[in-house]
């Protein structure tokens, strides 16, 4: 197992200094835990109806493969500093390439294999940790990605710009979700945990935008059929 | 096989009671434990005992080893430092002081932070009892006697198989990247951060290309075999009265440890 391998295997199973979202049982309250549950089932429940619907019988082995590859990507490390190294989060590459339905169904399937199988992030915490990871980046991540994209047209700037700031600013999102989470369960005082929560998560921020734009960067110049707006202005 | 699947498949064999145990008594038994064990409240340290009580008995019926669960207990270690800062900021009777930072930890703070690290590790020992005695594949399947959608089962099950197929390419991909990035001990080696995330990025969309034109081979033979859009799954078993009970028991003994301690 070369050193690389080993960090990369760490990346994907949290340990590496990358998104510090899943939350552990225990770290959440009890009222907390099951309102998580409540936002996440319903949100998720609409999706995967909607995801089905638009995707007919392609779902499962699109949306599956896609879920393997959000996982496989979180691995994609690369070197920051002192022998850290970032990593991604995937809510905002998701849902720029796969749309929102699809992306919540694929971020539900990422985040609920590493609570079952890999105990990264807690199984009663589950509704939570897919809210703050699965939903609220997502959510964020595609508003962003949306808004510059009304104003200007859909050139491959744009795109890209849109992407880094929606990566940056989703990971953001699920940030500060997470720390009202934590705070709201009493396990962390507001005033200390979301700073930061917010700090940590800038910088991180800006390696999630980057990885982003670069993949999207990638996807435009090779396929770009496969990113929603882009196929007639390929540049 | 290759190194992926060691890191990926949790599943230890053996012959035990637990691992002949199935999945769909087990699943929600370890669920519903974990969810009375987030119930306890801050100090009551005779219900963590109490909680804790059944998990070196599940150890010894599972023959895993106690090495074992404890090595992979201390996976959530890290998040503990989200915890942390209750100790200086919850007020109450100081202990001590921080050199430096003129930061006082109260007995409160201690005995919220204790409480929280507490539960943390007895949920996640008993998940990784459930994960290192039952195959992933039961496991998954056994998500349908919780009422998860069918189709979200078959997308994770599928984003379980390909995790190995996906997995290796990223490796791969991984493994050329670094054989292309010799370096000199001591100099500098690439170019900016900025330069490197964009290189991993690169990585990735190449990866996802490879992913999607993948699921379009697997779709296409999918459907070669018949598949119109629903997956089938091989009948169920009867699910044996003894493993539910047992199973409930686990889950009632929870309960019961925390109607005691909330109605004391």
């Amino acid at each position: 197992m070369t050193p690389s391998f080993a960090t990369g295997i760490a990346a994907g199973a949290g340990l590496a200094p990358g998104p510090a979202l899943h939350i552990p049982d225990g770290f959440v309250s009890a009222p907390v835990a099951a309102a998580g549950w409540v936002a996440t089932v319903a949100v998720v429940a609409l999706s995967v109806r909607v995801a089905n619907r638009r995707l007919e019988e392609r779902a499962v082995p699109l949306m599956g493969v896609m879920a393997a590859f959000i996982f496989a990507a979180q691995m994609m490390n690369f070197p920051v500093a002192g022998g850290t190294s970032g990593h991604l989060l995937g809510g905002a590459l998701a849902v720029v390439l796969l749309g929102p339905w699809a992306a919540i169904v694929v971020m539900t399937a990422v985040v609920g294999l590493q609570a079952l199988l890999f105990q990264d992030g807690g199984l009663a915490a589950l509704g939570a940790n897919v809210l703050n990871m699965g939903i609220v980046t997502i959510a964020v991540g595609w508003a962003v990605y949306r808004i510059p994209r009304l104003v200007a047209r859909d050139s491959r700037p744009v795109l890209l710009g849109a992407a880094f700031v929606a990566g940056w600013i989703s990971v953001e999102a699920g940030a500060i979700a997470t720390a009202f989470m934590l705070a709201l369960s009493g396990t962390s005082p507001l005033n200390v945990v979301l700073p930061a929560m917010v700090g940590v998560h800038a910088l991180i921020g800006i390696g999630e935008g980057l990885i982003t734009a670069a993949a999207i960067a990638f996807v435009l110049s090779t396929r770009p059929d496969l990113i929603p707006g882009a196929a007639p202005t390929r540049a | 096989m290759s190194a992926l699947a060691g890191f990926l498949d949790r599943y230890q064999e053996r012959e035990s009671l637990l691992h002949r145990l199935d999945a769909r008594a087990k699943l929600p038994a370890a669920l519903g434990f974990i969810v009375a064990v987030t119930f306890t409240r801050e100090g009551e340290w005779l219900t963590l005992a109490l909680l804790f009580a059944p998990i070196p008995l599940l150890v010894a019926l599972s023959r895993l080893g106690a090495a074992l669960v404890l090595r992979r207990s201390l996976l959530a270690l890290p998040f503990v430092a989200t915890a942390i800062p209750l100790v200086f900021t919850r007020p109450g009777d100081p202990v001590f002081e921080l050199p430096l930072t003129g930061w006082t930890a109260s007995a409160e703070g201690i005995r919220a932070v204790a409480t929280i690290m507490a539960r943390a590790w007895i949920a996640v020992l008993t998940a990784v009892i459930l994960v290192a005695t039952t195959p992933a594949v039961e496991l998954l399947r056994a998500l349908r006697s919780l009422r998860v959608p069918a189709l979200l089962i078959s997308t994770i099950s599928f984003a379980y198989r390909y995790l190995y197929v996906v997995g290796d390419e990223a490796q791969r991909m991984i493994r050329a990247r670094d054989s292309r990035s010799a370096t000199i001990p001591g100099a500098r080696a690439g170019r900016s951060v900025a330069w490197r995330a964009g290189v991993a990025g690169r990585m990735v969309g190449s990866l996802f290309v490879r992913s999607l034109e993948r699921s379009e081979r697997v779709y296409a033979a999918m459907q070669a075999r018949g598949y119109h859009g629903e997956l089938r799954f091989l009948h169920n078993p009867p699910l044996p009265r003894t493993d539910l009970a047992l199973g409930a028991a686990l889950v009632a003994y929870g309960a019961l440890v925390q109607a005691a301690a909330y109605l004391r």
